[in-house]
């Protein structure tokens, strides 16, 4: 408000910007802002059938905060962001890095880590119930234990984590490969002639330089970690003994709005995720001013 | 090297206008699409469909198959947004939910002009009840029915010298069969798992209880004492050493522990059944059916009941095809169309008289599988459990059943069971 | 001797390197092998636990036979590729523009629009879906490739991800082709797009996979199978009870093919963007 008046050149710099970012915006506001202004109405209302909607209030949120069911599964959803994110995003940036240094066979590695990005759910669900069976799975044989791995509610959600970062890892490594082959070589130069190990040089090249691109995997991966609910449904059946210690958030919008039609319920279900996705999202914002580095 | 991307890109862009224009083919012939969830039926309907174009050569029908879960998705916004398929299959689980909405094509009247009381004169009252909408009129053609029966495998029931299931066996003999078979070969007896259709619903209605008042369908009986007893029953064969923990259940499937050779019965829905014969053909001979065994002491009743339901075929109440359509349906519920949907294999036809048509594809088999015993069983069949409210509380419920199988105190569960299916009742 | 000692450091890392990727290839391959041999084994053979069967007693080529035909998987490929074509050229172009403006220039509302993009990524998708299949219903475009592209038209994610990249560029690139005469557009197109060549890259593989691997939407929005995508065509094969797994493996090991070949093209464009960026 200081400047009403912009420079010409200022304005002209202005107007290409919202040109380049309409077409982003005008889809974004069509396709994912609309639904989600009539999700924040539909969170006030009973439905009634077929979208057909009856306003109730704040019905929805007293009927939700209320439910132990409710607490326990936006418990289960921090627990499984705090075991999946950090261990997922450094196994991430080992991967690589690794994938990055001077390897042989550098194209079969980077082919081998991206296969499980393309293998079929169906595949990925199947082998890792054989892998974690309790009593023929190849787990407890490896370790002689007698293990409920996706059975036993002090297990599930470790189990289910696995499965989670094993999936993503090559997600994350491609995204932060591109973010590492940025780095000019010349810095490395400079720095090893200095007599820098690599250690050092992993702290006073590589993170920061890579940072921008780290923060918004780590973004990306939190948001889905809140979000998470195929992998669980996929490995933990409704009738399974231990599901109530592994049901996420959206596990239970799921039951509501697509099993039960309780779409209102449902809804409340999804302001509350996106409320703690978008808290989350703040910390993370202010806190990158700590570590993130932008050569601005 | 930049041009290539955009030749390429211009090509595709050309297909892409291409395959927009590509629908709607001005043949002058009625198109209808026919929307389904199971692969294994497609064959089934479309030679269903067949038979009706060889009659109507004005009438195109293309058979769409979606999966199960995906299917209920599509067709509720389809049905918000009046873009409906011409024909679907119908589920009992949802079925209220559209007719009571006006979502679905009042169809009581449909064979008004070729025979009165058409329906009950040839179908069942469970098929109809499974195609009703809680006002009572008809939002359906009955396509199939089914009940369940318990598969045992003969080998191990040689092993232990214990003599085949038969319709006089009961629950006594059923245990004690498993702790024979236990005892002599270390396999799984009876599998009995935390399921409703499959499980513990038949073991309610065979001691004379009820999960719905069979009076008005409205109100649960979980804490009947009929039904609470058989529930205690079922859940309590988990304690026996013979029968594995729903943990294992978790993990594998009774069916797939049967055909893996782990357990010597579980009860199976007759509509899976042909597929096993299909997928396990090392094991065909080695295993059959049997009645569901009775209650030895029931409350009410005579202790023998299996539960039956059927699906059926449907139509928008505002589809732009509707006269053509009821046609359609007209034929999909006559004994010709009936048939072919029987011999095809797909599913017992819920026409009354037909049933043996469905044995057609058995007969391929170097081992006839007693399918006989789905058909007598419809005798004793108890309709499938629905309410208008049951899709709400469905879910919740079988919270409450895992807890119990977890260790929580049955009969305060069964209270709340109850409470929670009667929640809805006295809301509305 | 310290030489020495450098040598053997150096020589223990390259060990611990080749350890932990090989360990790590053989846990991210195990479940393609595992795809490979369920696709040869009969159904009882797949379900087994009590011994799991590792290898299939013979090589059943008919369950590759029985997938082939059970799906038009012409069809299919050519869907996919078509909407990944589609989807990837969206999220790129739309996306490199947006991130540029938002890294790189100034303008008001510019926290509040990316705002916007922020709180789309936090958004669940599954709330999208009945919205969004009503409007291509409207538009009387179910069952078409458009319908197909539909919901990956615009990227929150890839605005987000190349706004970083652009974050990370000097500014003085862009300024000095400023002042040699080019407008905005110029300096975006010329000279700083071509500088994120391994980020589009990266962005590309992840849009390809992500469109790839998405099941629901596609079944949602085509229930016609010719118009299916390779997932979503597979998850038909996908009994309400039961599932026939060596079919469905052996038509998923089908579906990958196109995009193991996609991925070693543009892996070789990763190490071709070291080439371009890395000398600046």
């Amino acid at each position: 408000m200081k400047k009403n008046k912009l420079s010409p050149a200022a304005r002209r710099e202005q107007n290409w910007a919202y040109l380049m970012v309409a077409p982003t915006i005008i889809g974004l506001v069509v396709l994912n802002l609309w639904p989600f202004v009539q999700t924040v109405y539909t969170s006030f209302c009973e439905h009634l059938g077929f979208g057909h909607y009856r306003f109730t209030g704040l019905d929805n949120y007293i009927q939700m905060f209320q439910n132990a069911e409710f607490w326990r599964a936006t418990w289960n959803t921090i627990l499984f962001c705090i075991l999946t994110v950090p261990v997922g995003l450094f196994l991430a940036l080992l991967v690589a890095m690794l994938l990055n240094a001077k390897i042989r066979f550098k194209g079969g590695f980077r082919t081998i880590f991206f296969l499980p990005m393309v293998c079929a759910p169906a595949a990925v669900t199947m082998v890792w119930r054989f892998i974690f069976n309790g009593e023929y799975g190849i787990l407890n044989q490896l370790f002689g234990t007698r293990i409920g791995w996706i059975t036993d509610p002090n297990f599930v959600m470790i189990s289910c984590a696995i499965v989670a970062i094993w999936s993503n890892i090559g997600y994350d490594a491609i995204l932060l490969l591109a973010g590492l082959q940025n780095i000019p070589k010349t810095l490395y130069e400079a720095n090893s002639i200095d007599g820098a190990g690599p250690i050092k040089q992993f702290f006073t090249i590589t993170l920061p330089m890579v940072s921008p691109t780290l923060f918004v995997v780590m973004i990306m991966r939190l948001m889905s970690a809140v979000k998470v609910y195929d992998l669980i449904y996929m490995m933990v059946e409704e009738t399974n003994p231990a599901v109530t210690s592994v049901q996420s958030l959206m596990y239970l919008f799921y039951r509501s709005s697509f099993v039960a039609g309780d779409r209102g319920y449902g809804s409340a279900i999804v302001i509350w995720t996106v409320l703690l996705i978008g808290l989350i999202t703040v910390i993370q914002f202010v806190g990158q001013k700590k570590w993130v580095n932008y050569d601005v | 090297m930049k041009k290539i991307p955009r030749i390429a890109a211009l090509a595709l862009a050309l297909t892409l206008l291409l395959s927009l224009c590509g629908c709607g083919a001005a043949d002058g012939k009625t198109h209808l699409k026919f929307q389904i969830w199971d692969i294994n039926q497609r064959s089934g309907m479309e030679a269903v469909c067949a038979a009706y174009t060889a009659q109507h050569p004005d009438v195109e029908i293309e058979v769409q198959v979606t999966s199960w879960s995906e299917y209920w998705t599509k067709l509720e916004a389809a049905g918000e947004s009046n873009t409906m398929p011409d024909i679907f299959w119908m589920h009992t689980d949802q079925i209220l939910y559209y007719a009571d909405f006006g979502i679905l094509a009042d169809l009581t009247d449909l064979y008004d002009g070729v025979e009165p009381d058409y329906y009950a004169n040839h179908y069942s009252d469970i098929s109809i009840g499974n195609a009703s909408g809680t006002d009572g009129r008809i939002y359906g053609v009955p396509k199939d029915k089914d009940n369940v029966v318990l598969v045992y495998n003969k080998e191990m029931f040689d092993a232990a010298g214990v003599s085949y299931p038969d319709e006089n066996w009961t629950w006594d003999d059923m245990a004690d069969a498993s702790q024979k078979i236990y005892d002599a070969t270390g396999k799984y007896g009876y599998m009995a798992y935390n399921d409703e259709q499959l499980g513990y619903w038949n073991f309610v209605y065979q001691n004379g209880g009820y999960i719905l008042d069979p009076e008005t369908n409205i109100h649960a009986g979980y804490t009947q004492p009929a039904t609470a007893d058989a529930i205690k029953y079922y859940v309590g064969l988990q304690k026996n050493s013979w029968c594995p923990d729903q943990a294992f259940f978790a993990e594998t499937s009774p069916g797939t522990a049967f055909f893996s050779g782990m357990g010597s019965m579980f009860f199976e829905g007759s509509w899976n059944l042909l597929d096993a014969m299909r997928r396990y053909p090392d094991l065909v001979g080695k295993w059959d059916i049997a009645p569901l065994p009775k209650c030895p002491n029931p409350a009410a009743g005579d202790g023998a009941a299996t539960i039956s339901n059927g699906l059926c075929y449907a139509t928008a109440a505002k589809g732009k095809n509707l006269e053509v359509v009821k046609d359609v349906l007209r034929f999909f519920g006559s004994e010709e169309g009936q048939r072919i949907q029987g011999e095809s294999g797909a599913a017992i036809p819920a026409y009354l008289g037909l049933e043996d048509s469905w044995t057609t594809q058995f007969k391929n088999f170097a081992y006839m599988l007693d399918v006989q015993v789905c058909y007598d069983q419809f005798d004793t069949c108890v309709q499938y459990i629905n309410n208008a409210t049951r899709r709400k509380w469905k879910s919740t419920v079988s919270d409450e059943m895992v807890r119990i199988y977890n260790g929580s105190d049955i009969d305060q569960s069964l209270v709340k069971m109850q409470q929670i299916a009667d929640s809805y009742v006295t809301s509305d | 001797m310290k030489n020495n000692s450098l040598q053997t450091s150096k020589t223990v890392n390259t060990v611990l390197t080749y350890v932990f990727l090989i360990l790590g290839a053989v846990i991210m391959i195990f479940p393609f092998v595992w795809m490979i041999l369920t696709s040869f084994k009969t159904v009882a053979e797949s379900n087994a636990v009590d011994p799991v069967v590792i290898f299939p007693s013979a090589l059943r080529w008919e369950n590759f036979t029985e997938a082939v035909t059970s799906l038009p998987f012409l069809n299919l490929y050519a869907n996919t590729a078509l909407m990944i074509f589609f989807r990837v050229v969206c999220a790129v172009l739309f996306s490199s523009m947006a991130g540029y403006a938002f890294a790189k220039l100034e303008f008001k509302g510019k926290n509040l629009l990316f705002g916007i993009v922020l709180v789309q990524m936090s958004l669940p998708s599954q709330i999208f879906i009945i919205p969004q299949y009503q409007m291509v219903a409207k538009m009387g475009l179910a069952n078409t490739i458009f319908a197909l592209v539909f919901p990956g038209i615009v990227s929150a994610f890839g605005v987000f991800f190349l706004r970083q990249t652009y974050m990370g560029i000097p500014k003085e690139i862009g300024e000095a082709a400023y002042l040699d005469g080019c407008n905005q557009w110029q300096t975006f197109y010329k000279v700083m797009f071509p500088l994120t060549g391994t980020s589009v890259a990266a962005l590309t593989i992840f849009t390809a996979v992500f469109a790839y691997s998405d099941l629901m939407w596609p079944l949602v929005v085509n229930s016609d199978l010719n118009m299916m995508t390779l997932s979503s065509g597979l998850a038909t094969l996908r009994g309400q009870f039961s599932t026939n797994f060596p079919v469905l493996m052996a038509g998923s090991l089908l579906a990958m093919l196109p995009m193991v070949v996609l991925y070693l093209i543009f892996q070789k464009q990763f190490i071709e963007g070291i080439a371009t960026t890395g000398g600046k």
